[in-house]
């Protein structure tokens, strides 16, 4: 029994077009938040969300891994969690990618009180981006 | 902050390496004695006794006295408080991943 998310995706995209997803500042604003990411090892970053009544929207990062084009890990840090995000880009031929994302570290319940009276308004901004 | 009147968080019942072997131990199998638990761990009885009662407290370990011993089984509901907070995560991810894929179907028509 270990808290970590464990998730896949599967894209049709080359493996250099998700990696550069996944470390250009520019697009990782398209696809998470406006922050200030760079795949160095040692880098310190933001990912600054909108903040609400409960959460400062801000993500504390440090990049931990660079591997290009298979592997990126950095620090995810907010409130009082403390996370590691690993991403696994792997080649499956045919113009497909899949991304493996691994979140670990996760703890205690204060990011749960968070999460279910803060942060469910940062969804509801997020699923009417989606729309 | 859960329904079932716990006295300890289940995130803090768990964060222990020990109380996870034991949670596992338990859940292979319907119902063990205190002695039959201790035997798995490089600890005394006291010590793995305690670990047990942190576990009780949090709902995720229930026990009855047959005879002279104490057995013990998993209650598993309290776990889904964890599985609450995970799903967050999930959602937030699986939402992004969504628009990243907007973003690579973008890039393919430049």
């Amino acid at each position: 029994m270990s808290l970590s998310l464990s998730l896949d995706f599967q894209y049709t995209t080359s493996i250099e077009k998700a990696w550069s997803a996944l470390t250009d500042s520019s697009k990782l604003a398209k696809w998470i938040t406006e922050n200030d990411f760079k795949p160095v090892v040692g880098h310190r970053f933001q990912f600054r969300h909108q903040p609400s009544e409960y959460w400062d929207g801000i993500v504390d990062g440090e990049v931990l891994i660079v591997e290009a084009p298979n592997r990126l890990s950095y620090s995810w840090a907010t409130g009082d969690e403390r996370h590691t995000v690993t991403w696994t880009l792997q080649d499956l031929g045919d113009g497909k990618v899949n991304l493996h994302l691994e979140q670990t570290g996760f703890s205690n319940a204060h990011g749960l009180e968070g999460a279910k009276y803060g942060w469910r308004e940062w969804f509801g901004k997020f699923e009417k981006v989606l729309e | 902050m859960s329904e079932n009147n716990q006295l300890r968080d289940v995130f803090a019942a768990i964060a222990d390496p020990t109380r996870r072997r034991l949670i596992r131990l338990l859940a292979e199998t319907e119902e063990l004695p205190l002695h039959e638990l201790t035997s798995q761990f490089p600890m005394g009885r006291t010590a793995v006794s305690k670990h047990l009662t942190i576990l009780k407290e949090a709902g995720l370990v229930l026990d009855r006295r047959v005879g002279r011993e104490t057995r013990f089984r998993l209650n598993a509901s309290p776990l889904r408080e964890i599985q609450d907070w995970v799903d967050f995560y999930r959602k937030f991810w699986s939402m992004n991943m969504l628009r990243l894929n907007q973003l690579l179907e973008e890039e393919e028509e430049e």
